[in-house]
């Protein structure tokens, strides 16, 4: 029983450690807004304008609808991808090698374990607002069914920040320098962005590209986020698309705590 | 308190820490001297587990560092080798992050900051940025920041480097203040006088192995007695002429002069009554000769 209640209050230590770590995170972030939100902000508007209304205005029927419908979902996971990735991989990196951060960190009661889970929590819930922001000014475009499912994007933001930002974690525990990054960003990150689903649907795709995609998580995130997008087959896309996520997080995360261990702790 | 017996690190192939035995009481200020490499920062890294051992035993406030790091590090501070500020926040929204960090109560925190700041001479920054502030600033202020958990052993890893004397000297004040006040410090550094001036004991490490332990005084005593008389490169034809006729001398040299120790002081100035030679310096052995000695970079003239 005291053994059982000892380790209660251990791990509700950790819990609090976590948040102050995501605390941390945000106290920072939110010192440069502007500039750390606009790419959030500013690429699907980007991606919405020149392929939805340029390209769009070719393509007038994609599975039944407008390009625009179309592309709407996937916008919504790609922000919630590159949010995450870019704040575990460069950020990470540059917190972790140049500004120090985690050699002060680790000399309180925080540990590696507690720097993982901070940063994956940090990570996911960026990813969650991000998704419902984009997600709001989509849905006032008029590109979602039924508005009322906005908050259920923020589980779609969430669910895929998760797996992506531990891919992040796990490539700045395997990167001898900053540069090595852009070979991440080039083989890994823009091939799952632009082979996922977003732009066009997948079984169009070839067999070897299909399978290698249902790895990542980013096609599983469009899925489920198409179903919220298109108010269709939800319930099921949960539960599908939603355990796969959720199995590729944990994955994921294990990965790159195993790693990133072996950086912090010599 | 701190107690290492055999203590190993290796890495891969090359071993940081070969064979330690050490103790560290409390209430001492204990000194960790060594060239670059020779497993200083690896020693205190091991003392709260951010490097883990690979073989001896190590007992930090009696827990096992590889183990119960947690309940180690609640009760230590440390100043760390980098700053590890944020740069971007201020000075207080840094010490407010490490409050959360640490556990101290929510209604304590302000009044901690302020009073530590006041204590490091800080007060006038508590809103400025960390960009702002100068390296002697940053450094007080990761004072600061090791001090607001109130901990019992403190570790500073080369708390100076790179500072100026004045900020030296404050920080010296400061270190003996915390230290007769009860406080246990483990102390890294590669200025012998920074060591001389602060610690009770010290051992001087190389190549992963204690080179010599003990009070400073005593080192001295033990390995380079007397007093070092410098001479100018210059001078190497004479101060040859002087060697060949005493032998009283223990002599060697560097790019940046003669050195010739005795065990008392008229030996040396008679070398300038008798040859007429004027020594750069003469002054009492001090640590820095110890740490050469030992550390093999003690060069015979005749070589």
């Amino acid at each position: 029983m005291l053994n059982l209640s000892l380790s209660f209050s251990t791990w509700m230590e950790s819990v609090r450690l976590c948040f102050h770590i995501t605390l941390r995170n945000w106290t920072v972030y939110k010192k440069d807004l502007i500039a750390n939100i606009s790419p959030t902000i500013a690429d699907p508007a980007l991606v919405l304008v020149s392929l939805g209304l340029g390209l769009g205005s070719f393509i007038t029927n994609v599975e039944g609808m407008t390009y625009m419908q179309f592309l709407a979902p996937g916008l919504t996971v790609a922000t919630a991808l590159f949010t995450s990735f870019f704040e575990s991989s460069y950020g990470f990196y540059v917190r972790m090698t140049y500004e120090n951060v985690f050699k002060a960190m680790l000399t309180t009661p925080i540990g590696v374990r507690e720097v993982v889970i901070g940063e994956m929590l940090w990570v996911s819930l960026k990813g969650a607002v991000m998704a419902v922001g984009v997600a709001i000014v989509l849905a006032l475009c008029g590109l979602m069914i039924n508005p009322w499912l906005i908050p259920a994007t923020a589980i779609v933001g969430l669910l895929v920040a998760l797996p992506c930002g531990a891919i992040g974690l796990l490539s700045t525990a395997l990167v001898n320098n900053i540069n090595q990054f852009q070979s991440v960003y080039s083989f890994i990150i823009a091939p799952l962005y632009f082979l996922s689903g977003i732009f066009f649907p997948i079984a169009n795709m070839a067999r070897p590209v299909r399978i290698v995609a249902e790895f990542f998580p980013l096609i599983h995130g469009v899925r489920l986020a198409q179903a919220i997008f298109w108010d269709k087959g939800i319930a099921h896309a949960f539960m599908v698309s939603g355990s796969i996520l959720i199995f590729q997080s944990l994955v994921f995360c294990s990965l790159a705590y195993w790693k990133i261990k072996e950086k912090l702790i010599a | 308190m701190i107690i290492a017996n055999s203590l190993v690190k290796s890495f891969g192939d090359s071993t940081a820490i070969n064979g330690i035995d050490l103790q560290i009481k409390k209430g001492e200020c204990f000194g960790l001297l060594g060239p670059n490499g020779a497993g200083k920062s690896t020693f205190i890294n091991m003392m709260y587990g951010t490097v883990q051992r690979t073989g001896g035993n190590l007992s930090v406030f009696g827990y096992d560092p590889n183990i119960d790091s947690r309940k180690i590090k609640k009760r230590l501070g440390v100043v760390t080798q980098e700053n590890a500020l944020d740069e971007s926040l201020t000075v207080f929204e840094n010490m407010m992050i490490y409050c959360s960090f640490i556990g101290l109560p929510k209604l304590d925190r302000k009044d901690r900051i302020n009073e530590l700041l006041k204590y490091m001479n800080l007060s006038h920054k508590k809103d400025a940025r960390i960009q702002m502030l100068s390296g002697g600033m940053k450094r007080r202020l990761v004072f600061v920041r090791a001090l607001l958990g109130n901990p019992e052993l403190l570790i500073l890893d080369e708390p100076t480097t790179g500072l100026d004397p004045a900020v030296r000297h404050l920080l010296w004040g400061k270190v003996r203040e915390l230290h007769a006040n009860g406080t246990t410090i483990v102390l890294t550094t590669h200025y012998m006088h920074e060591a001389e001036v602060l610690c009770d004991r010290l051992i001087i490490l190389n190549h992963g192995k204690i080179a010599a332990a003990g009070s400073p005084q005593k080192m001295i005593e033990e390995h380079t007695p007397g007093y070092m008389g410098i001479f100018s490169l210059d001078e190497k034809e004479t101060i040859k002429k002087i060697l060949s006729t005493k032998n009283n001398f223990i002599h060697h040299e560097d790019s940046s002069g003669i050195y010739l120790r005795s065990s008392t002081l008229p030996e040396l100035t008679s070398i300038h009554s008798d040859y007429g030679l004027t020594p750069l310096q003469i002054r009492p052995s001090n640590l820095e000769d110890v740490f050469l000695k030992l550390t093999g970079q003690e060069l015979s003239i005749d070589a």
